[in-house]
């Protein structure tokens, strides 16, 4: 069994959805989670299309030696964004066709898209019949 | 790959983001969560709070730079009293950047 844990844009989450029910795999837990990536909380009308351009919150200004002056005097403030964390536990065999349809339905080639990470899940139990492993998730 | 799961106090967040992100590691998640330990909760007087809120952050690293995320994030979390929280690292195969799907961190 594998974990898949991916981080989506929150307006992707009815489509995500409806592809891993296609796929036969409909059970999720989802989450409302904040944060951030290489854009260090940035956001833009770029990244984002929903988002009017006066929201940018990312650096316009080149760095000269007054603003780097004033980034470094002023108290920062780390920026995050909202996003949806999706958790899925699926066989083994399957994990490459989830991971590959959940890249299809959520890329938008934007920065923002979000990351999948798998890692291994050693049991599982369905707590109403008390099954284990492979059957507990089947 | 390993995702660190840390959970710490509310008021140290913007403290351990920064000093992640100058260290090199500006992508985390963040969860406001409850939760209790060792010491069921906390009792100030008459009244217990069975479950205190805490922030998760999570993030996902190299095997490599795992000590030094776990010692950047123990450095700024710490007051030296009780409650500030745990870190749990758990094996991450793969990871992939849903924009280019491209597998790696």
């Amino acid at each position: 069994m594998k974990e898949i844990t991916v981080i989506i844009r929150r307006d992707k989450l009815p489509e995500t959805k409806k592809a891993l029910d296609d796929l036969g795999y409909p059970s999720l837990t989802i989450q409302s989670v904040e944060g951030r990536g290489k854009q260090k909380g940035a956001m833009c009308a770029e990244m984002d299309t929903e988002m009017p351009d006066s929201y940018c919150t990312a650096v316009k200004l080149k760095p000269t030696p007054s603003t780097y002056a004033l980034d470094h005097t002023l108290p920062k403030i780390a920026l995050f964004v909202p996003k949806r964390l999706l958790t899925i536990v699926v066989p083994d065999d399957v994990v490459s066709t989830v991971v590959k349809s959940l890249i299809k339905v959520n890329q938008t080639g934007k920065a923002g898209d979000g990351k999948i990470f798998v890692s291994p899940i050693e049991n599982a139990v369905r707590v109403r019949t008390g099954e284990r492993n492979g059957e507990a998730i089947a | 790959m390993k995702m660190i799961r840390a959970f710490i106090r509310p008021e140290k967040e913007q403290e351990v983001v920064l000093a992640l992100e100058g260290a090199g590691f500006p992508s985390l998640t963040k969860v406001p969560v409850f939760g209790r330990g060792k010491q069921k909760g906390l009792t100030v007087g008459p009244v217990h709070y069975d479950e205190l809120p805490k922030v998760l952050i999570m993030t996902v690293v190299n095997d490599k730079d795992m000590d030094k995320v776990m010692k950047v994030i123990q450095d700024k979390a710490r007051t030296g009293f009780i409650g500030d929280g745990k870190i749990f690292i758990s094996p991450v195969e793969n990871a992939y950047t849903v924009r280019t799907g491209e597998a790696g961190l």
